[in-house]
């Protein structure tokens, strides 16, 4: 549901420029993550090329956020939810930061990889990448329309996608003695599998921040609790 | 020098600040002040609609709301100013201090509101010396000797911050002090005839930033000794001062908890939108 308005537009202004921010910041890292992966699906190095370069707008825009998060604070001096928009906000921003940076360490692995036949183990990527994406947009999702039980939702799948890295770890990793002359690739790889997972993690944490916006409920470092 | 090995070598091993504001109710002191089912009318015209409130002990507890809630009036009624205006009544309910009606025909009136102390918005010292503003309330109460008074007097200007900037002149007229050493002069007479609570209505609504800090201070110290109920428009010093708030809107008691927990997850959609400012 939609809070009534401020009695000062100012202050609606603000939030809504740091919500429009936060949501550009995450566009551009989910684009940034899916050009590195497409880079490597399709051994094209010009779209590992444009999601290494996109780090840097969104850099900027982290920087932004935390600016105006700083400014709201002083300025308007919120409460109750509106001060807790405010500082998930200014907490979300750098694990969208930090998915943008995986998804440039893909694109330099991608490069690497590009340079060599492909392996059909590459397909153990795709379903990791299809879970871990699903987990980034569905937090993002749930933190700006301010939904609980996306948000525990999201933070429930986090195991299952730890699995998955794990499976394919030891996949490529027998590949890797079965075939030591394409050791390199599989490490890649397995780097490439580890990346998906820490973004799997990035969006966990913007659960756990959506969880604390939305019900003012702080449930880090607790056993899962099943959305209801 | 500290030596290292002196110095905390975990983060569970660091003394944390104390932290003295309860998270929740059930931390709460003993009840100072109990308001039951209270309605208030000036004249015909009712102000307070039913209102029960337990004041804690010991702990600072904030009155907010817009403008003609009764926050004040409520306020009012615990030491029975509100007796001082023709037609003004509690027309059901009662309010008990330590158990006890403050309406009930036994109850002196003159030493409720000794026990029960009051600070305006308006600082008002008497157009007498500092020394007399303080130690009048000790001579009505018919102490004479010298060196009694002084000591209290004394006691009073040191717990109200005030005895290191006065202490060379308290011969000197009280109006010659700045508006916010005439508020704590205020606050240092209700002291010296040793209260048990002390009702602020909007303290620092006249002062300027530093004053406000320093009556905020005083009033963190304060509340070791005195149950303290504040009324104020300031959100940002209701959430600085007090450890529970009480929300009003028109005449009703909207919401009361832990100032932590309203201020940030608040029960009530109205107290909500009255401290985000999406009303009022």
């Amino acid at each position: 549901m939609t809070p009534p308005k401020h009695i000062l537009g100012t202050f609606d202004e603000a939030l809504g420029s740091l919500r429009n921010n936060v949501l550009m910041m995450a566009g551009l890292a989910e684009r940034s993550v899916d050009r590195a992966l497409k880079g490597l699906f399709q051994r094209d190095d010009d779209l590992c090329a444009h999601a290494i370069v996109d780090d840097e707008e969104i850099d900027q825009l982290e920087k932004q956020i935390d600016k105006e998060g700083i400014d709201v604070l002083l300025r308007y001096q919120p409460v109750a939810s509106d001060l807790r928009r405010v500082v998930a906000a200014m907490k979300l921003s750098p694990n969208v930061e930090r998915v943008a940076d995986q998804g440039t360490n893909i694109a330099r692995r991608a490069r690497k990889l590009n340079k060599h036949p492909p392996l059909p183990e590459i397909e153990l990527i795709q379903p990791i990448q299809a879970h871990a994406m699903a987990m980034f947009k569905d937090s993002i999702d749930a933190f700006t329309r301010e939904d609980v039980d996306l948000a525990r939702d999201v933070v429930s799948r986090d195991d299952a996608l730890d699995k998955m890295n794990k499976m394919a770890s030891r996949r490529l990793t027998q590949r890797m003695a079965e075939d030591p002359d394409q050791l390199r690739g599989y490490l890649n790889l397995i780097f490439i599998s580890r990346c998906l997972e820490r973004v799997g993690d990035h969006a966990t944490n913007i659960g756990e921040d959506a969880v604390y916006v939305a019900a003012a409920e702080d449930i880090r470092h607790q056993p899962f609790v099943a959305a209801s | 020098m500290v030596s290292l090995l002196d110095m905390p070598q975990t983060l569970t091993q660091q003394v944390p600040r104390q932290i003295d504001r309860p998270e929740d109710e059930t931390e709460r002191e003993a009840l100072m002040i109990d308001v039951r089912d209270v309605d208030f009318a000036y004249g015909s015209n009712q102000v307070l609609h039913d209102v029960t409130l337990e004041i804690p002990a010991r702990a600072v507890t904030a009155f907010i709301g817009p403008s003609g809630c009764g926050k004040t009036t409520l306020l009012r009624c615990i030491n029975r100013m509100n007796d001082l205006i023709e037609g003004a009544r509690i027309t059901q309910g009662a309010i008990y201090l330590e158990g006890v009606d403050i309406s009930a025909p036994e109850v002196d009136v003159v030493d409720l509101r000794r026990r029960v102390g009051m600070v305006f918005q308006k600082s008002n010292p008497f157009p007498k010396s500092i020394y007399e503003n303080v130690s009048y309330g000790l001579r009505i109460a018919g102490i004479t000797k010298r060196s009694q008074i002084d000591e209290a007097v004394e006691k009073s200007l040191r717990a109200a911050a005030l005895w290191d900037e006065v202490k060379d002149r308290l011969e000197t007229n009280a109006y010659g002090l700045s508006g916010g050493q005439q508020q704590r002069l205020c606050i240092a007479r209700a002291l010296a005839v040793e209260p048990e609570v002390i009702l602020m209505d909007e303290p620092c609504s006249a002062l300027d930033p530093i004053a406000t800090a320093k009556i905020e201070e005083l009033i963190h110290e304060l509340k070791a000794q005195y149950t303290i109920v504040i009324v104020t428009h300031n959100m940002q010093q209701a959430g600085r001062v007090s450890d529970y708030t009480a929300f009003f809107y028109l005449g009703r008691l909207i919401e009361f908890g832990a100032t932590t927990k309203i201020f940030t997850n608040p029960s009530e959609k109205k107290t909500e939108d009255y401290i985000t400012g999406r009303f009022g």
